[in-house]
């Protein structure tokens, strides 16, 4: 401890770019988790306040719930009495002169999920003729009372009140009553929902039907997967190439000490001394790093554009820092061999 | 009265057909209170020697003992705290840890061997009388040639060994550096009754050894003074 802070005390210019090194890894890594994060949210919002564990859909949707077609006789055939149905589909939200993608959900007002519904403004809708719209749907200039319409109805709408965390596969989403879905998507009246969901983890064997998990309905959103993959892939690699930087540095400050070293060895200070000193001159300069880095990602989280989705999870972030340390020290390993290695004979004789 | 004494000490490096002979069936003796010069030219063992002398290698054949005591099974761990506790080193170069001043070479020392060094009293006179006091603040790279041998010699003064050895001490001192060098280590050895062992081969040195060993290709004699 005594040698490893006094050295980063002595030569500051030194240690404090290698520490800004690590430190723009570090906070590409934590703006790429936030942004992965704040992208998956986008897609998975609305399906986690609505706090289902099971999704019951056609089985020709193949998963995505907004082409999913069920008929009274598909609903009545599920076991769970107490699941909600949704009717989902995407469609254009006009209002005034202006057009916005938006996912439709229609629900019925004595639903479990329309009591998830957190509200930032207004009320939930009372009349078949009001809706609840994300509150992103604000920042494009949608008002509390405004009339709007959706899909291929006609009908007038009216807005009454924006909900929070209302995302559904990227879309914005327009929770309504159920009673409105078939016009919008344009669909007979035979059909009555696109999907049953459930807190319970229910099974069916009925024929026409498919049981998604939560996970399973996630995985099925267009570019959900691949998109979570391609982040995973990129924070991965960046973590790779912090482990491959840390010992490269460490390696570099190493040699450069080999003659201080080999002499400190001679005077008989033991190696573990030296490789405990590595090791904690490591985790400094990583804590440093990446405890910057963290605070540069909130700062930038609170300047970037509402349009960037960032999504700070601190627990995600906190094990990501975390992992970070450990990768410094996973780097320390060649440096801290190359110490107990050394060998004091090599400084005396000049 | 301290002793470091080897005995038929040979010492070979490489193989069958590479076989280097660098230590000669060795006899040597230092004792606490004198200054013992061992002289020799480029090439002739003398740091094989020293480092046989202070415990970083370990001969091939023959005793290496302190106060009558083998040291030549000592484990690693072992060899460390000998060179601690029993040994001070005056090395050639590199001698500092160049981003600790002064006050900070003796701190370290503090944090590794935490009992038996000098207390701070006897210190202070040693500072004094090498004339470092007034370098405590500085760093090594702030220090000249002839202040960092001093600070180097105080250092290894500092954990308050029974021996003292110094290879090529004097290179790169001007001659008026090598006598205040020369004298200080027969000082240290006279009044503070330490086993001073100086590997050189400035021979400028020798007014101030009380005995003298000649190591010529691995073989060591005695020297007349």
């Amino acid at each position: 401890m005594f040698l490893a802070l006094h050295e980063i005390k002595k030569e500051k210019l030194r240690y404090g770019l290698v520490i800004a090194v690590i430190m723009m890894i570090a906070y590409l890594i934590f703006i790429l988790s936030s942004l992965a994060l704040g992208l998956a949210n986008e897609n998975t919002a609305a399906v986690n306040s609505w706090q289902s564990q099971s999704v019951v859909m056609s089985k020709d949707a193949n998963g995505d719930l907004s082409q999913s077609l069920l008929t009274q006789a598909d609903v009545n055939k599920v076991g769970d009495k107490q699941a909600d149905l949704l009717a989902l589909t995407p469609g254009i939200l006009k209002h005034g002169s202006t057009r916005d993608s938006a996912m439709f959900v229609g629900v019925d007002q004595t639903a479990q999920v329309s009591k998830t519904i957190k509200l930032s403004q207004g009320r939930l809708w009372q009349k078949p003729t009001e809706v609840v719209v994300s509150s992103k749907l604000a920042d494009q200039g949608v008002r509390l009372g405004q009339q709007i319409t959706v899909g291929l109805s006609q009908q007038k709408l009216t807005v009454v009140g924006f909900a929070k965390n209302a995302e559904y596969n990227m879309a914005p989403i327009v929770y309504g009553d159920r009673s409105q879905w078939s016009a919008i998507k344009g669909v007979t009246n035979s059909f009555v929902g696109s999907g049953l969901v459930s807190q319970k983890q229910l099974k069916t064997q009925q024929s026409g039907l498919q049981v998604y998990s939560k996970a399973a309905l996630f995985d099925k959103m267009p570019g959900y997967s691949a998109q979570n993959k391609t982040f995973v892939f990129m924070i991965a690699f960046l973590i790779i190439i912090s482990i491959v930087i840390v010992a490269i540095f460490l390696y570099i400050l190493t040699v450069q000490k080999m003659e201080n070293f080999a002499v400190l060895r001679a005077q008989g200070i033991p190696s573990s001394y030296l490789i405990l000193n590595t090791l904690v001159q490591t985790i400094v300069m990583m804590v440093v790093a990446v405890v910057i880095s963290m605070a540069l990602a909130l700062g930038t989280s609170a300047i970037i554009p509402a349009a960037v989705p960032m999504y700070f999870d601190f627990t995600l972030i906190g094990l990501t820092g975390l992992a970070l340390v450990v990768m410094g020290m996973i780097g320390a390993i060649i440096p801290m061999r190359i110490i107990a290695k050394i060998d004091p004979v090599t400084v005396i004789g000049g | 009265m301290e002793s470091l004494e080897l005995k038929e000490i040979n010492k070979t490096f490489g193989s069958q057909t590479n076989l280097v002979h660098a230590l000669k069936d060795v006899n040597f003796s230092a004792q606490s209170g004198q200054l013992t010069l061992i002289l020799g030219p480029s090439g002739s063992g003398k740091s094989t020697l020293l480092t046989i002398l202070g415990g970083l290698q370990r001969p091939t054949s023959g005793d290496v003992s302190i106060n009558g005591k083998n040291i030549n099974r000592l484990t690693s761990k072992e060899a460390d705290n000998f060179r601690l506790n029993h040994i001070g080193f005056v090395l050639q170069s590199y001698n500092l840890v160049p981003y600790l001043t002064v006050a900070e070479q003796f701190a370290l020392v503090n944090k590794v061997k935490r009992s038996g060094n000098l207390d701070q009293t006897v210190f202070d006179s040693y500072l004094d009388r090498l004339g470092i006091t007034q370098l405590l603040a500085k760093y090594p790279g702030e220090l000249s040639g002839g202040q960092t041998q001093r600070v180097a010699i105080a250092r290894a003064l500092y954990t308050n060994p029974d021996f003292i050895l110094a290879d090529e001490p004097t290179a790169a001192l001007d001659s008026h550096r090598v006598d205040e060098v020369g004298q200080l280590f027969k000082d240290i050895a006279v009044q503070e009754d330490k086993a001073v062992v100086v590997v050189t081969h400035d021979l400028r040195l020798k007014n101030y050894a009380d005995k003298i060993y000649q190591l010529v290709d691995g073989q060591i004699n005695i020297s007349e003074l």
